[in-house]
């Protein structure tokens, strides 16, 4: 790459950033000029990130020691070295770039019709609550705050380390916060429900549990191999390091130092991707306002989680390499046989969390009324997919599935706070009050009165459910199914189940929403959003049926051939992406089980649920189905989410505000100050003995006393004074007598 | 300016203590005069201690700017100043917090020229501490800090200061004795209180002191100077003073209290203890870890537990000076066990927290007197949904809360990375131990702003409470530009204490 | 035959002890001033007889004789003056009753 790209790559997470700051700072009261300022900031950003990917794109053999861009300074000094950091640009960067860019830009334009620009402010709406009609009063700040998360998200991308990298993440950590909490006021009568404010610190603290873990994971890399930098540790040299990572003990028995590293980072994943046991962070971050769920949801956090185990998948598999490596000292002939990736420890684990996260998320989701919170868990769901692709060695199936979720699940969640803000337009039109904007029960029959939000959230909805060939949903799942099949049959009936469950709550979601007659008289009323906001959709919508042409095997039949005959090199992000690893990942082999198990779940699914749904939910106080069919109890399980969220609050909250007053009042007061206060009684209690049984009746004693003595002494000696001349000649004769003996005795 | 040059040290420490007695002769009634004349008293050692930064050389070893004056030549102590790479941050944030601290007791209203005095004093202890060569000189500062700050808890602290002040100076105090004994013994027996001196002579004296061996007696000396600084520091168990002193104190003094006290016994341990003992300090090593992730824990929880805003910032402070405290752990260790690489980037780690933490601490504090200021009440339940009431306020105080944090990006992070980072492979359980601190620390700080300024509006405080003045935003700018130049480019500091610490091992 | 220095001194004995006895134990102060009077004779043969028994010079104890006669007679002069004055006073000459000075 040139020098100059190169240059300009540091700038990418600049704009924003100056964002940030102009808007707190400067801007605050004007909201045109913030706005403005927010969305040229993304979009310098965008199209600075476009140039440098796709000149990425045009670079051959990119990925290989001469073709990335890398730029990296000091940034503090240890002993006679320094650390560094800087910015990398290889293929995986450059595909991030593309995609999380362009959601990003889609993001910021939807906020401004969201936040409901143009329109005046409400007197009667409050800082810290959510808008009716007016525009939003703190509607400088959400776009400082997006800001911020945009630049959090592209440090992230774009650092050359696993510290920028952490660093970022924890940026975006902290905004995810701000954001969900962005209605910090609200607060509802049912004292169950989340207010946005807790969600925020929900989110907050349940990642923050994976990232001090995560952090530990960053410092034994760093100890074990004196830096952090990715290409150093995972390039150079043809992997040396990774080898040596992979056959060195680690502090925990039974582990190399690459499986710990990468056990304690897939932590930081499983908490920032919102997988089990760390996922109930995600759902209650519905809380915050809808282009947030977006993009902490599909174009960012969520994002860096994945972003982060694909970075560091080589340290995942490097135990592999030293398994490779066993085996063809010892068996020469099969050496060059390869069979597949290594499942490593780690990758094992990772493999079995997002398997079973993928079908655990999605069977709660069919049992979910609000609108987002089934996004929400098809989020975690699909996650979960990527995570486990990764897990079993499918390192461009799960960097593929990251980009085309992206994009759709963005233009989902868009589409859903279309639907919402369409809700509460009805509702107020309607001076309807007693239906709930974001529930699905009171909806139907959209279709008609928001169109193009119908469109393009049926395309969303399309390519979750993975409708072969024209969404791009289908070719990443399939290409999971595919590495599934061919590397760990557990993880493809897992994996297949819940994408037949996701097309079923999917096509569910649609039907509820939009098909049908509406159930309340917001329905009856909603209308179609602003430009700022459809706009958006429809340009993602796009690239969700678009994106997933990038990857179309060669192999595949019929579509294989003609992506080749159009000039266009099938199978091209395969190649693009191999160029991140030391050894190109070996494309697998077209199989049809996979492939008919891919249209069977998609169409299936999809049929099924038009099948149960097309004649239910008539009225909003009707039951559901799936409930009918399985039952109150399982059902409520689902609907309950499992009661993890209790069982957590049991197990782990209350027990911290405990142990917070047991620190304070029963340990330092308690104890330490309790000994402390008895040492100082246990002091001025001697200080009193000693007053009292030696100073007062000794020293005092002593000194009152030796008056008394010499006056009592006197008294004494009084009576000699008789006045008596001859007593007192008596008292001569006896002392002359005395001396007068003495002397004849010395003599 | 050769007077400069030749003197800057003692110029800095003796400014607070000149403009004291220009106090004096100031009427106490002209308040305003005596407020601008403390602030500019304050200021001089600000502006000659930049002066010193930029003319310090971190490529040169040993001591810079040094001073040298007879002062007992019988027992062998003598007025020796200097500073070296981790001294000279310490003189930074002393002349920084200073100056911020005066600044913001613009708005003490009673007794003025007494405080102002105090204050000073106050001043020119803390320096004397970090420039002092020589251990009776260290000694003198050391203890002549605690009595401004006793009177400054005791006159202008708030309902519990008669308790917090005593409970200060005599656990400080009693911690002191042994120190004193232990400087004694090193003096007389080496002939010199010199500190650089000491470093190489004590170590390998092998006289007999009343029967006792060389061994005994520098165990019984460890001890003792151990136990004076861990009651500074403080190191848990023997942290309790703290939240009474930080709570009860005025602003200013708690600014100075965390800012820039509890570094005096980090110093020490810093300066002292390991030079002097390497052995003993190696073999003690453990211990000192294990209570410094207690304190990390338990602090974090105990921070959590709080419902008083003050005294939820005091024991963060308690929480980040752990990190000091296994910093120097991790130090002790290596120098006699080896892993230098980790002992750098602890020491570095631990160095760098400590102006880090006077930072976010003085930050904090200091934000937590602007609110105390408006509804005087600490108490977190009685706050509620401030933002919309006090914006920059709000703003301000997230900001300082994500450093105090640990936030990357901002200071925090930094050295509680390299910290992590140097203990991570000497006292791996500990270190995985003290990521529960961690995340409660998260929890607390979070807590600290839900109270505050997220929630539902509290709306006794409608009309009855101003945002924060100019003045006070002043008072604090200077540490948020710092946390976030620190954040985000540290190599400008830490280059100089890497200087001086890589050449420790 | 001679009388041997021993008779004479035990004669001066005998009259210091009956002087002493005087002194110590009369009641009328005039007989206190005879008891000093016989102290002193008694002190004179003391003197006289050492000399006349003793190598001393032809006047040695005479002169020392002729002086502590000399003495006595002031002595008892001022001593009876004394008591003149004493008895004009205090109407009694009984030693023991003029005890003024006592605690």
């Amino acid at each position: 790459m040139s020098p100059e790209l190169v240059s300009l790559t540091w700038l990418i997470p600049v704009p924003p950033l100056v964002s940030f700051f102009l808007i707190i700072l400067l801007t605050n009261r004007s909201k045109a000029l913030s706005h403005t300022i927010a969305i040229a900031s993304i979009a310098t950003s965008f199209v600075l990130s476009w140039i440098v990917a796709f000149a990425a794109f045009g670079t051959p053999h990119f990925g290989a020691e001469d073709a990335i861009g890398a730029l990296s300074v000091p940034w503090f000094d240890v002993g006679s070295g320094a650390f560094m950091m800087g910015v990398l640009v290889d293929p995986l960067t450059a595909i991030m770039l593309f995609f999380a860019s362009t959601a990003m830009l889609a993001i910021f334009v939807y906020s401004v019709g969201y936040g409901n620009y143009g329109k005046k402010l409400d007197p009667h709406d409050k800082p810290g609550w959510p808008a009716h009609n007016g525009v939003d009063p703190l509607y400088s700040r959400f776009f400082a705050y997006l800001s911020l998360f945009a630049f959090g998200m592209l440090v992230l991308i774009l650092a050359d380390n696993l510290l920028l990298m952490f660093m970022g993440w924890e940026v975006m950590g902290l905004c995810s916060y701000l954001l969900i909490g962005f209605w910090y006021a609200r607060k509802y009568d049912d004292p169950n429900k989340i207010t946005p404010r807790q969600a925020g610190v929900k989110a907050f603290m349940t990642t923050r549990v994976a990232d001090v873990i995560m952090l530990l994971g960053i410092v034994y890399l760093y100890f074990a191999t004196g830096t952090l930098s990715f290409r150093e540790i995972m390039f150079a040299q043809e992997g040396e390091m990774l080898r040596h990572l992979a056959s060195t003990p680690s502090i925990v028995a039974g582990l190399s130092q690459a499986s710990l590293v990468g056990i304690l980072v897939l932590i930081g994943t499983i908490g920032k991707s919102a997988q089990f046991p760390l996922h109930t962070w995600l759902p209650d971050a519905m809380e915050g306002p809808t282009p947030v769920s977006a993009m902490i949801h599909a174009a960012a956090m969520v994002s860096a989680g994945v972003y982060s185990v694909i970075r560091m998948y080589p340290v995942l598999a490097a135990d592999g390499l030293v398994a490779h490596a066993a085996e063809a000292a010892g068996h020469a002939a099969e050496a060059a046989a390869h069979h597949g990736p290594v499942i490593t420890t780690p990758m094992g684990v990772l493999a079995f969390i997002g398997a079973f996260t993928a079908l655990f998320a999605a069977t709660i989701a069919v049992a979910q009324n609000d609108v987002k919170k089934v996004l929400a868990y098809s989020t975690i769901s699909q996650l979960g997919f990527m995570l486990a692709a990764l897990g079993i060695g499918g390192y461009v199936a799960a960097a593929f599935h990251l980009m085309t979720h992206a994009f759709f699940k963005a233009l989902l969640f868009l589409g859903s706070g279309s639907i919402i803000h369409g809700m509460e337009h009805g509702a107020h039109h309607a001076h309807d009050h007693a239906s709930d904007p974001q529930d699905m029960r009171y909806m139907g029959g959209l279709r008609h009165k928001m169109p193009i939000t119908f469109v393009t959230f049926f395309i969303g909805g399309m390519a979750l459910a993975g409708l072969p060939i024209v969404t791009a949903g289908f070719w990443s799942k399939d290409e999971i199914l595919l590495d599934a099949w061919l590397h760990a049959p557990a993880v493809f009936y897992t994996l297949a189940l819940a994408a037949l469950l996701t097309a079923f709550y999917t096509t569910r979601q649609l039907w509820m929403v939009f098909f049908g007659a509406p159930r309340s008289p917001s329905a009856e009323h909603a209308h179609e959003s602003h430009w700022t906001m459809t706009a958006p959709l429809v340009v993602l919508s796009v690239f969700a049926v678009g994106a997933g042409w990038l990857n179309i095997p060669a192999d595949f039949p019929l579509f294989g051939q003609l992506v080749a005959s159009l000039g266009l090199e099938p199978g091209w992000l395969h190649h693009f992406l191999g160029g991140t690893l030391v050894e190109h990942p070996e494309t697998p082999a077209f199989t049809l089980v996979p492939l008919i198990t891919s249209l069977v779940v998609a169409l299936g699914g999809i049929t099924l649920g038009w099948w149960v749904y097309r004649n239910a939910w008539k009225t909003s106080s009707d039951v559901d189905p799936v409930e009918r069919t399985i039952g109150g109890v399982i059902y409520g399980l689902l609907k309950n989410k499992y009661w993890v969220d209790e069982l957590y609050d049991v197990l782990f909250v209350k027990p911290a505000f405990w142990l917070g007053r047991v620190f304070f009042t029963g340990i330092d007061k308690g104890v330490i100050d309790g000994f402390l206060h008895g040492v100082a009684w246990v002091s001025v209690g001697v200080g009193n003995v000693f007053r009292d049984y030696f100073d007062k009746p000794v020293v005092n004693g002593a000194s009152d006393g030796s008056g008394v003595a010499v006056k009592w002494a006197g008294r004494e000696l009084r009576p000699i004074q008789t006045g008596r001349v001859q007593q007192y000649l008596i008292m001569v004769m006896a002392a002359a007598f005395v001396i007068g003996f003495f002397m004849w005795a010395a003599r | 300016m050769d007077l400069l040059n030749s003197h800057l040290l003692s110029l800095i420490l003796l400014t607070p203590v000149a403009g004291a007695l220009v106090l004096l002769l100031i009427p106490r009634d002209q308040v305003g005069a005596l407020r601008w004349t403390a602030f500019i008293a304050s200021l001089v050692p600000l502006a000659l201690s930049v002066v010193l930064w930029l003319n310090f050389q971190p490529d040169i070893a040993g001591y810079q700017f040094r001073e040298d004056f007879l002062w007992f030549p019988l027992v062998g102590s003598d007025y020796r100043l200097g500073v070296d790479g981790v001294s000279l941050p310490m003189v930074l944030l002393t002349a920084l917090l200073a100056p911020l601290g005066v600044l913001f007791s613009f708005g003490v209203q009673d007794k003025v020229k007494a405080y102002m005095i105090l204050f000073l004093l106050l001043e020119t202890g803390s320096f004397g501490v970090f420039m002092a060569l020589d251990l009776l000189l260290f000694f003198l500062f050391y203890e002549i800090g605690l009595i401004p700050m006793y009177f400054l808890i005791n006159i202008w602290g708030s309902a519990n200061k008669q308790y917090a002040s005593f409970k200060f100076m005599l656990y400080t105090m009693a911690g002191s004795l042994g120190l004193l004994l232990a400087t004694q013994v090193i003096g007389l027996t080496l002939g010199s209180f010199s500190i650089e001196n000491a470093v190489t002579a004590w170590p390998a004296w092998s006289g007999t002191i009343a029967g006792l061996s060389a061994t005994t007696v520098r165990a019984i000396a460890f001890w003792a100077f151990v136990i004076a600084f861990a009651i500074k520091v403080p190191i848990w168990p023997f942290h309790t003073w703290l939240p009474d002193a930080h709570t009860e104190a005025p602003t200013a003094g708690s600014m100075m209290l965390a800012g820039v006290l509890l570094k005096l016994g980090a110093y020490g341990f810093l300066r002292l203890v390991l030079p002097l003992y390497p052995v003993e300090a190696a073999a003690g090593a453990p211990v000192l870890a294990t209570l410094a992730t207690i304190a990390i824990v338990a602090a974090a929880f105990a921070s959590f537990g709080q419902s008083d805003f003050k005294r939820l910032v005091a024991y963060s402070s308690v929480n980040h000076m752990g990190f000091v405290a296994l910093g120097v752990a991790v130090a002790a260790w290596t120098a006699q066990h080896g892993g230098a690489q980790e002992g750098i980037l602890a020491l570095n780690g631990a160095v760098l927290q400590m102006f880090n933490h006077g930072l976010s601490a003085a930050g904090m504090f200091l934000l937590v007197g602007v609110i105390y200021d408006r509804t005087h009440t600490r108490n977190l339940d009685d706050f509620g949904g401030l933002m919309p009431l006090m914006p920059v306020y709000g703003g301000l105080l997230l900001f300082t809360s994500m450093a105090s944090l640990g936030l990357p990006g901002l200071n925090g992070f930094v050295s509680e990375f390299m910290v992590v980072r140097g203990a991570f492979p000497v006292f791996s359980v500990l270190t995985a131990i003290s990521m529960i601190g961690l995340l409660m620390t998260g929890a607390y700080i979070l807590y600290g702003i839900y109270k505050t300024i997220y929630g539902p509006l509290n709306t006794k405080w409608v009309g009855h409470t101003s945002d924060i003045s100019a003045r006070e935003v002043i008072a604090w700018a200077p540490l948020g530009i710092l946390m976030l130049v620190l954040g985000l480019a540290p190599n400008w500091m830490v280059s100089v204490i890497n200087a001086a610490v890589a050449r420790l091992f | 035959m001679s009388i041997p220095l021993s008779w004479y001194l035990a004669l001066s004995a005998a009259l210091f002890s009956i002087g002493v006895f005087g002194v110590l134990s009369r009641r009328n102060a005039v007989g206190v001033l005879m008891g000093v009077e016989l102290m002193l004779n008694a002190v004179n043969i003391n003197l006289v007889a050492f000399w006349h028994y003793g190598a001393f010079g032809p006047s040695t104890g005479l002169a020392f004789a002729l002086i502590v006669i000399a003495i006595a007679a002031a002595e008892a002069a001022v001593g009876l003056a004394l008591i003149i004055s004493v008895y004009r006073r205090r109407k009694t000459v009984v030693v023991d009753d003029v005890n003024l000075m006592k605690f």
